[in-house]
């Protein structure tokens, strides 16, 4: 070899021996059978700050570091976690008016770096998230206070200026004051990738695109808890790659999994498939409004209802003519609930019967509503109650494109439908356009569509939803800059009564009774057809003792307790 | 040389401009934008999306935005990401070394793989090697890159079992093996399928055109000159040969070669390679322009340097070509 050879080989050698060299060796030393378990999360989460995160994929991570005041049980009721007991009329921690609300922490909690957590911290993260450079997503339910008094260091008063009925639902996360920052800095906290919390885990990194590795926490306030030396939350392309990874026990728990990946799941060995219903619904959206009118608000919708829709013996007829219980049968593995209502599970749960399939009750309703079958098998307008002699009965029917399953849950609607004397046309959409904002001029906020169909949820308290789908003041239009959800226009005196009670009431009995009011109103008068309740669905490896599935909570809300075989 | 030099470097200055500003417009065509993550919300207030809206520099018209981004990157600032809040350079510099050392690799193994490959290929033509290779090569290259990386994984992931422990044979992604100790056998060990996906679809063009361009070459009589003066065969092979034949290759490499920085979507995703590949496409799913004109604009700029790189090199590699 001559001198030059020598030294382009060495260079060569060089350069590959930097690149090999460039890694940090991953600082878990401990073996992966050790004690620790792989979780595969499909999404990365964009920031774990969880008042600026917007991701479900944030708060799976959150779970096992950061903790509120209260939690959520399976059964969707408020637990203590941080607290003492949850705030009642009954126990002192709920003023009369329901405004004053008290807050016990329990004895010698730490923060996973040894300081004690104190009402400082529980003000420190409202002044964080009312401060309007912060950055947080939601001030809602955190404006409303007045004031955050600290007593004692173990005490919290929170007053509220106005009263905001889920109050129970705010301070999900307590940010440690210490090891944060300057609220007007908030989206730019160091804390936003590398927590500090009083769960029972802590993070020791987060390598970007790939993992994070939590390691327990020293001071977790539970003696001998947790139990596993780590949890790896693994970062995968796509859900197709945790699925393969689980099979071959690479990754011990996998996250949100749709009802057609189950049958190839539960017949992997070591694989078990967790299965909980959950407050999610399927269901369609009907626009109660002629779709010609942009925003309109209450007064202009009952002038112009939909010349189709606008007739409730129709809309009847829709929920009538679909048998729900084939859609769950055929397509979703028998893997949801027939659906009934908006509440159906839940504290505020309020139990109505599902639809019946009745298809020839339908075609009765239709031809009492003055739709008289034509030549073709689908209905015309004569003598219908707002629709022109003549008009046929078409409606367009609308969903976010790329999901199999909702393709496929139209075509059978469409099936449906057809045999009732309705035509259901297809408009899909991509998500950001059906989802898209008032400004973005998105069809569904300003009203220019029939019937859309997607999937939405109440959270554990039902307020926002409630009120955000169902008030008639929550219509989306110019003079309120499109906020609101009430995309249907469906305006109920009984409903609004209703929901304001409701969202006025300290007491969980008078507003869960509210609600059922509102719910009964909803299920008769159709702004929403219910399809199908969905479930959560998740996977995890047989040598992981200790799951509790619960869909109010993220997957690892009990992780302290979990453990190998 | 210099003056040319100087000439095309003043001449990129436009076209990059023009470039920033298309993509500009491009990516604010997407439907939906950054303040979609925040639409289905039932706690947000007309307000909070405003507030956000204002965090985000939104709220203005679209050209203040532009002349906002401008502005900051003449100072050096290609500023924060929408999705993580975080710098548009820490979340490159995250990603990176990442794609440098799969892209780097795969590059230097399909180089290592494609020139010796087509060289041969080219002095023994119409030989049952060469057929061999034209066949082998022309297959690579029609593949589709996302089929044949699932090949591989079903292959050597999902079928194939090492027999002493069960285990798969080759890992199905990542880029070491989670909870261990960095090692340069576990490093080789995952590179493999990813770099071997690369580099068979990439040594395929990179065969072909070796071979098609040494054919030319070794047919010339500067070629006969010198086998004629009794100058080694080796010598003439790789000194007068493949140093002529090697400009249609450069050219291909220098357009490669901004990969280095972009990466390979789908090598990484189906890979679980947290390189700039999937960077991008996670940040085009979010919406993210700051992320997004980031990358876009850097790697144009690799494009630009790179042709001009690979000009330069001609120049270097036939001396008749003169810039001037």
């Amino acid at each position: 070899m001559k001198t030059t050879d020598v030294r382009r080989s060495l260079v060569t050698a060089g350069l590959v021996a930097a690149l090999l060299a460039t890694w940090p060796a991953p600082a878990f030393p401990q073996g992966k059978r050790g004690g620790v378990i792989t979780f595969a999360l499909y999404q990365e989460p964009e920031t774990l700050n969880p008042y600026i995160a917007t991701q479900t994929a944030s708060s799976e991570v959150e779970v096992f570091v950061v903790e509120g005041f209260l939690g959520r049980s399976p059964e969707g009721e408020y637990t203590p976690r941080l607290a003492t007991e949850v705030p009642s009329r009954q126990n002192g921690g709920v003023s009369a008016d329901g405004r004053t609300i008290t807050y016990h922490l329990k004895p010698g909690l730490k923060w996973s770096d040894g300081q004690p957590v104190t009402c400082e911290d529980v003000r420190f993260t409202w002044q964080a998230i009312v401060h309007p450079q912060s950055g947080a997503v939601s001030t809602t339910g955190y404006r409303e206070i007045d004031g955050v008094d600290c007593p004692s260091p173990a005490t919290a008063v929170i007053r509220y200026k106005t009263f905001y009925a889920p109050f129970l639902s705010r301070f999900t996360a307590i940010m440690p004051k210490h090891a944060t920052g300057d609220p007007a800095e908030m989206p730019r906290w160091a804390y936003n990738r590398k927590l500090v919390g009083t769960g029972p885990f802590t993070m020791l990194e987060w390598v970007s695109g790939d993992h994070i590795t939590l390691i327990p926490n020293r001071y977790y306030r539970q003696a001998g808890r947790p139990r596993l030396d780590g949890v790896i939350v693994r970062i995968t392309p796509s859900r197709e790659v945790g699925k393969q990874l689980i099979k071959t026990g690479e990754v011990d728990v996998l996250w949100d999994l749709t009802e057609a990946d189950v049958p190839e799941l539960r017949t992997a060995s070591g694989v078990v498939v967790s299965s909980e219903p959950s407050p999610y619904a399927e269901r369609l959206v009907v626009n109660f409004a002629d779709p010609a009118l942009d925003g309109p608000l209450p007064d202009a919708v009952e002038k112009n209802p939909h010349p189709i829709l606008g007739d409730p013996r129709v809309r009847e007829a829709i929920e009538l003519g679909i048998n729900k219980k084939e859609i769950i049968d055929k397509l979703l593995f028998g893997l949801a609930d027939m659906g009934t209502n908006e509440l159906h599970i839940g504290w505020a749960k309020c139990a109505t019967r599902p639809s019946e399939y009745d298809p020839a009750r339908a075609r009765q309703l239709l031809d009492q509503a003055g739709w008289k079958v034509g030549a073709d098998g689908i209905r015309v307008a004569q003598g219908a109650k707002y629709a022109k002699d003549g008009t046929r009965l078409r409606l367009k029917l609308q969903t976010t494109t790329g999901n199999k399953l909702r393709e496929q849950v139209e075509q059978l609607l469409i099936d449906y439908m057809k045999q009732i004397g309705l035509e259901f046309f297809i408009e899909n959409v991509p998500s950001p356009v059906l989802f898209g904002s008032w400004a973005s001029g998105a069809f569904r906020k300003h009203g220019h569509f029939d019937v859309v169909m997607y999937t939405t949820n109440p959270d554990v308290d039902p307020q926002s939803q409630m009120e955000g789908y169902f008030a008639s003041w929550s219509m989306p239009s110019a003079a309120n800059n499109g906020a609101g959800f009430n995309y249907a226009r469906w305006a109920s005196k009984t409903a609004d009564d209703a929901i304001k009670l409701a969202g006025s009431s300290p007491d969980l009995t008078v507003r869960k009774k509210a609600y059922c009011t509102a719910v009964n109103e909803i299920v008769k008068d159709r702004p929403h057809i219910y399809l199908y309740s969905r479930n959560n669905i998740h996977a995890y490896r047989d040598r992981l003792v200790g799951w509790v599935g619960n869909v109010w909570d993220n997957l690892g809300w009990n992780a302290e307790d979990w453990s190998l075989r | 040389m210099g003056a040319y030099v100087l000439r095309r470097l003043l001449q990129a200055v436009p076209l990059l401009w023009l470039i920033s500003v298309m993509v500009f417009l491009l990516l604010h065509v997407i439907p939906g934008g950054p303040m979609a993550a925040y639409e289905n919300n039932p706690d947000m207030t007309a307000e909070d999306q405003q507030r956000l809206e204002h965090d985000l520099g939104l709220d203005v018209p679209l050209h203040v935005q532009y002349v906002r981004w401008l502005a900051a990157l003449l100072h050096g600032d290609w500023g924060y990401s929408l999705a993580s809040k975080r710098p548009v350079l820490v979340e490159i510099g995250d990603r990176l070394p990442n794609t440098v050392y799969l892209i780097g690799v795969a590059t230097l193994v399909t180089l290592v793989l494609a020139v010796p490959i087509g060289i041969f290929s080219a002095l023994r033509q119409y030989s049952t090697l060469d057929h061999v290779v034209t066949t082998v090569a022309f297959m690579g290259h029609s593949i589709p890159i996302f089929w044949f990386g699932l090949i591989l994984i079903i292959v050597f992931h999902v079928t194939l079992r090492n027999p002493w422990t069960g285990a798969p044979l080759f890992p199905g992604g990542g880029m070491y093996t989670l909870g261990m100790p960095f090692s340069l056998l576990d490093r080789i060990y995952h590179l493999a399928l990813p770099v071997g996906m690369l580099a068979v679809a990439n040594a395929a063009t990179y065969t072909r055109y070796t071979r098609a361009s040494m054919l030319e070459v070794i047919g010339q009589d500067f070629i006969r000159t010198a086998r004629a003066k009794g100058t080694p065969e080796p010598r003439v092979i790789w000194k007068h040969g493949l140093k002529n034949a090697a400009s249609p290759v450069v050219t291909i490499l220098a357009l490669d070669l901004p990969a280095l920085f972009a990466g390979a979507v789908f090598t990484e995703t189906m890979f679980s390679w947290p390189g700039m590949g999937r960077l991008f496409i996670e940040s085009a799913f979010r919406v993210d322009y700051a992320l997004l004109m980031a990358i876009i604009m850097v790697t144009a700029t690799l494009t630009v340097a790179f042709n001009l790189l690979a000009d330069v090199a001609y120049a270097y590699l036939d001396p008749r070509i003169r810039y001037g």
